[in-house]
């Protein structure tokens, strides 16, 4: 890191009473980016937006860590036909409840992102897709896009000049695999959340069959820091290849779980420890799950050194994710943890293709099989093996999702799992 | 050309064609194992059982050229993952390796039939799919030996009446969604959804909808599985019990091509034979009923109003002496002859010329047009098979109040195969006065007014050709005997695994369901030669190869012609639709 994170002043969520308020965010210098942008678009041509989101290297905060500029570039020219910016917000996976910060303490600083997206990729649309379960957020955000109309920040001619875009909430029905971003086009579309087949890719053909580009809210949250301040100011934020400010949504076994503001890179015992106050009831860390339940499991003994971006975390044989980090205690039983984690994607499994619909269940089944201890040795390997048939095997990503925590939890922990497994019986030639 | 690469052998492909890779290895003759891709419909790449290992060529990008390996040999980036060939579009310089030369994608198709087998209950021996089951048929040859799953199935609805004609089992449901992309793109009624999720779902309506689709029997078809059937079908008859005859749907102008399946000399099942010119993959649903008028309500023997009032059977000799004794009684200006578009063509002219040769006028004939009765897709206002046929052979095409006028005026009047009191063209008071003669196949209120009934072979009994709306001539085969014919004999009949493997249990030994009926030409045969008549036909064939000397529209026509090109399209313009 480039400086001490604990001198770290938010940016997503800065301390600012009432920021929620479009008056507060504009006295804060709020929409200042928007407007930039909008008043010199000579040098802030679009080419010029989408290099410099490319150059600060924003990471996509929806877990899969890819550079949103380049995203941006793979948008094709405009053809007269409309073209959409989805915004995913249906943070659904065990572990991250980040998002709901931004709708709840600075929504303005989403929308001022969306915007300057939509300028960046002449995009007139803009769809946020918000978690069902997120019912008091919807409607908190809700009245910031109505005070963000008001301001003639969103819809016909925006401050004046020829640009319109508009802004609609969308929230969805409380399924997990739609905040798989192909799935989540489906349910804008007003279908089953099913993932699409790529290719063809969003930007080629999104919702309706026009370009679309994905981002997760907080993505587009950093944006506006980008444009008023620079994509060198940005990428010294942090991680030199993840740089920029973090929502960590720490939850588990901490006296305070919560949601912080750090840059990214802060070690990962220094979020537990110093952050989130420490292991509950004084007790010894266990393991950690680090962005998400989908993300592998790390032994406490694997974490010293270990910071939270994704080049350390993938050294450490985990990912980043959405940096929703999930802490558990030493008196913590990995078969139950599993097996609930197992059950989740069992349940959010959309049964559209084959080896994911079958195998999650299949996974949870012999899991809880062990939970009660009726398993056996050889289904530790059954398990590992039905996780290989699955893995790339699938549409979509939730196989994955599902198998990475059974692999990498057998593996990491399996004396836990082999105590509560009978021994095989093998047929005696 | 573009070139692609396929389990080491090379193939040339059209880029025009748009074509994916696995219809191409399919279009080759070659294999990969599917249970969703359906080549009419959109492709969700969902079961995953078509997985290939595919590569592509390393490009320079300067100069454009291969970028080669120390061995000369193009260098091929290969795809981190499986990928499935339906989806797949081919691409110049595609090395593909299919199971046949991948132990990976062997190894993959395998762990994938595992998958679907396990929570797809185990019930061949029961389930009406087996014999014609893809994932059988498919597990056989692909699938793992056994199953390592050892823990409890899912158990879904069963035997689920998801419409009038469609009872769902859901436990099979494999999920291809092939049945709902069905009602969604091609019969447009979006009937059925997916509900539930993971190996919770299956297919299913509306809340308080039902599947009344008139298509919906072609989900049966098409799925893979035992999970949608015939609710009419279901455990009637297992497939390898079966003849499949090809043959045309007659219930309206359309003539999708069909095949009709047969067992003991009955129609059990009817289902849709690709076309991609008349019906693609499909039928509606109104003409799997049509069995029903093969096997059921059949006139067979002759029968005779004796004292003018009571029909009863009579001899074929009584029934031969009988017409020619009418024949004979009557000026042939006092005859008057309707044909059918509800009849071959052949029969038609059979009928037309034997009477011509008398001196009859040509045959008039009723259209059987319900304006409003069809539909954008294969269901017509025409409701009969062959109304340009017997406009091919310029049979007089008119209406009701012409017919009834020709009717009152006549002493005698012959109609061929057509309910014409029933659909109302003429009433049972227009024949009160006349005698009626009808040439048919089944008891109608026409047969019900007749002095004399002739009962004359059906569309699953003989050779024939007919011609569709769109002028196109196909033809039928003789999907069951009669009295007077043996399948064994009959070069024209299908051979079903009875057949070839026959013990003492085949069934194809039970006369009550051989009706005793003969084709119009050979009952004609029989009354030429009473009444001294230079008239004879040996088959169905004889009859057409007259047809197409008399007519230069069908000259160039014949049945070989119409059996390699499944059908031939004729130059015939559809007339304005008259109503009867």
């Amino acid at each position: 890191m480039a400086q001490d994170w604990k001198s770290f002043e938010p940016l997503l969520i800065p301390d600012i009473p009432n920021l929620q308020q479009i008056g507060v965010y504009e006295d804060n210098g709020g929409y200042n980016a928007l407007k930039t942008i909008l008043k010199d678009q000579g040098h802030w041509s679009r080419d010029h937006v989408i290099d410099e989101v490319k150059q600060a290297n924003i990471r996509g905060r929806g877990g899969a860590g890819f550079n949103a500029g380049l995203k941006w570039s793979f948008m094709p020219d405009p053809d007269g036909g409309p073209r959409y910016l989805a915004c995913n917000g249906d943070e659904s996976e065990p572990g991250t409840f980040k998002d709901r910060k931004i709708f709840e303490y600075n929504p303005h600083l989403f929308i001022e992102g969306a915007l300057i997206a939509s300028y960046a990729m002449a995009i007139d649309n803009i769809y946020v897709y918000i978690r069902g379960e997120y019912i008091s957020w919807v409607d908190m955000f809700q009245d910031a896009v109505d005070d963000a109309y008001e301001k003639g920040y969103l819809g016909e001619n925006i401050l004046g000049t020829d640009i319109s875009i508009d802004m609609e909430i969308t929230y969805g029905a409380g399924a997990y695999i739609c905040g798989e971003e192909t799935s989540m086009l489906e349910s804008l579309e007003g279908k089953r959340g099913y993932p699409r087949v790529k290719p063809p890719f969003p930007a080629q053909k999104g919702l309706w069959g026009r370009p679309t580009t994905i981002n997760n809210i907080e993505t587009l949250a950093n944006v506006p820091l980008v444009i008023n301040n620079g994509a060198d100011w940005y990428g010294d934020i942090g991680a030199e290849e993840h740089p920029g400010p973090v929502l960590y949504g720490i939850s588990g076994h901490v006296n305070q779980p919560g949601v912080y503001e750090y840059a990214s890179g802060v070690p990962v015992m220094d979020l537990i420890n110093d952050v989130a106050g420490g292991i509950r009831g004084g007790k010894d860390l266990k393991a950690i799950i680090p962005g998400g339940s989908s993300t592998p499991p790390l032994r406490a003994d694997q974490l010293e050194g270990v910071t939270m971006n994704s080049d350390s975390l993938k050294e450490a044989g985990s990912m980043m994710g959405t940096a929703g980090m999930v802490v558990m205690d030493e008196d913590t039983d990995m078969v139950d943890v599993l097996w609930r984690i197992a059950h989740f994607y069992h349940h959010e499994s959309c049964g559209q293709c084959t080896p994911c619909r079958e195998g999650t269940g299949w996974l949870e089944k012999v899991l809880l099989k062990i939970k009660n201890g009726e398993g056996e040795m050889k289904d530790l390997d059954l398990l590992l093996d039905v996780g290989n048939q699955m893995e790339g095997r699938t549409i979509c990503a939730l196989a994955d999702a599902a198998v990475w925590p059974v692999r990498h939890t057998i593996n990491r922990f399996r004396d836990e799992f082999e105590e509560r497994c009978k021994k095989s019986v093998h047929a005696v030639a | 050309m573009p070139e692609v690469f396929i389990d080491g052998t090379r193939y040339e492909f059209d880029e025009e064609q748009d074509e994916m890779l696995l219809q191409f290895i399919l279009d080759q003759g070659l294999e990969v194992p599917f249970f969703c891709y359906h080549p009419s419909m959109s492709i969700p790449a969902n079961c995953r059982q078509c997985m290939v290992k595919v590569g592509t060529p390393v490009k320079d990008r300067e100069t454009g050229e291969f970028e080669l390996d120390e061995n000369g040999d193009r260098k091929i980036r290969w795809f981190p993952k499986p990928q499935t060939s339906c989806s797949t579009p081919l691409q110049d310089g595609m090395v593909v390796h299919t199971q046949e030369t991948s132990e990976e994608i062997e190894r993959a198709q395998k762990d994938n039939l595992e998958f679907i087998l396990v929570n797809h209950p185990l019930d061949c021996p029961i389930c009406d799919q087996a014999g014609e089951c893809p994932l059988q048929i498919q597990t056989y040859k692909y699938g793992p030996e056994g199953s390592r799953f050892e823990v409890k199935k899912v158990h879904k609805p069963k035997r689920v009446e998801l419409g009038p004609r469609v009872t769902m089992d859901a436990e099979r449901c494999i999920n291809c969604t092939r049945c709902v992309r069905f009602t969604e793109e091609i019969s447009e009624t979006n009937q059925l959804t997916i509900v539930e999720r993971g190996d919770s779902n299956y297919p299913q309506t509306g809340p308080g909808e039902t599947f009344d689709d008139p298509y919906s029997m072609n989900t049966v078809d098409i799925c893979p599985v035992g999970a949608l059937t015939s609710s009419d079908f279901r455990f009637k008859a297992r497939v390898w019990e079966m003849n499949q005859t090809p043959s045309i749907d007659i219930t309206n102008g359309k003539g999708c091509n069909v095949d009709l399946w047969t067992r003991d000399n009955e129609v059990l099942r009817i289902t849709p034979r690709e076309n991609q010119e008349v019906n693609d993959h499909w039928m509606p649903d109104a003409g799997r009923k049509a069995y029903e008028l093969f096997n059921d309500n059949r006139v067979s023997r002759p029968s005779i109003k004796l004292d003018g009032d009571n029909q009863s059977d009579t001899s074929w000799n009584n029934a031969i002496e009988t017409f020619a004794e009418v024949l004979e009684a009557h000026d042939t200006q006092e005859i008057a002859l309707i044909g059918s578009p509800h009849a071959s063509v052949e029969e038609n002219y059979a009928v037309n010329k034997f009477f011509n040769l008398l001196g009859t006028t040509n045959a008039k004939f009723a259209t059987h047009i319900i304006p409003g009765a069809g539909d954008d897709f294969l269901i017509t206002d025409d409701q009969a098979p062959n109304t340009n046929g017997c406009r091919a052979i310029n049979l007089d095409e008119t209406d009701s109040d012409t017919l009834k006028s020709i009717v009152s005026n006549t002493e005698v009047v012959i109609i061929l195969s057509d309910d014409l009191v029933g659909r109302e063209v003429l009433s049972a008071d227009d024949l009160d006065d006349t005698y009626t003669i009808s040439f048919a196949t089944n008891q109608s209120d026409t047969t019900k007014e007749s002095d004399l009934v002739i009962p004359i072979t059906c569309v699953a009994e003989h050779a024939a050709s007919y011609v569709n709306i769109d002028g196109r001539i196909q033809r039928s085969y003789p999907a069951k005997e009669t009295k007077y014919t043996n399948r064994r004999l009959n070069l024209e009949m299908s051979e079903g695994r009875l057949d070839r493997y026959g013990t003492n249990f085949d069934n194809w030994v039970s006369e009550e369901n051989k009706v005793d009926c003969l084709p119009v030409w050979e009952f004609l045969n029989k009354l030429a030669e009473r009444i001294n008549l230079e008239f004879e036909y040996q088959n169905s064939r004889d009859v057409f190869a007259d047809i197409r000397n008399q007519f230069d529209i069908l000259s160039d026509i014949s049945y070989e012609r119409m059996d390699k090109e499944n059908g031939v399209q004729l130059p015939i313009q559809q007339k304005e639709v008259k109503q009867a």
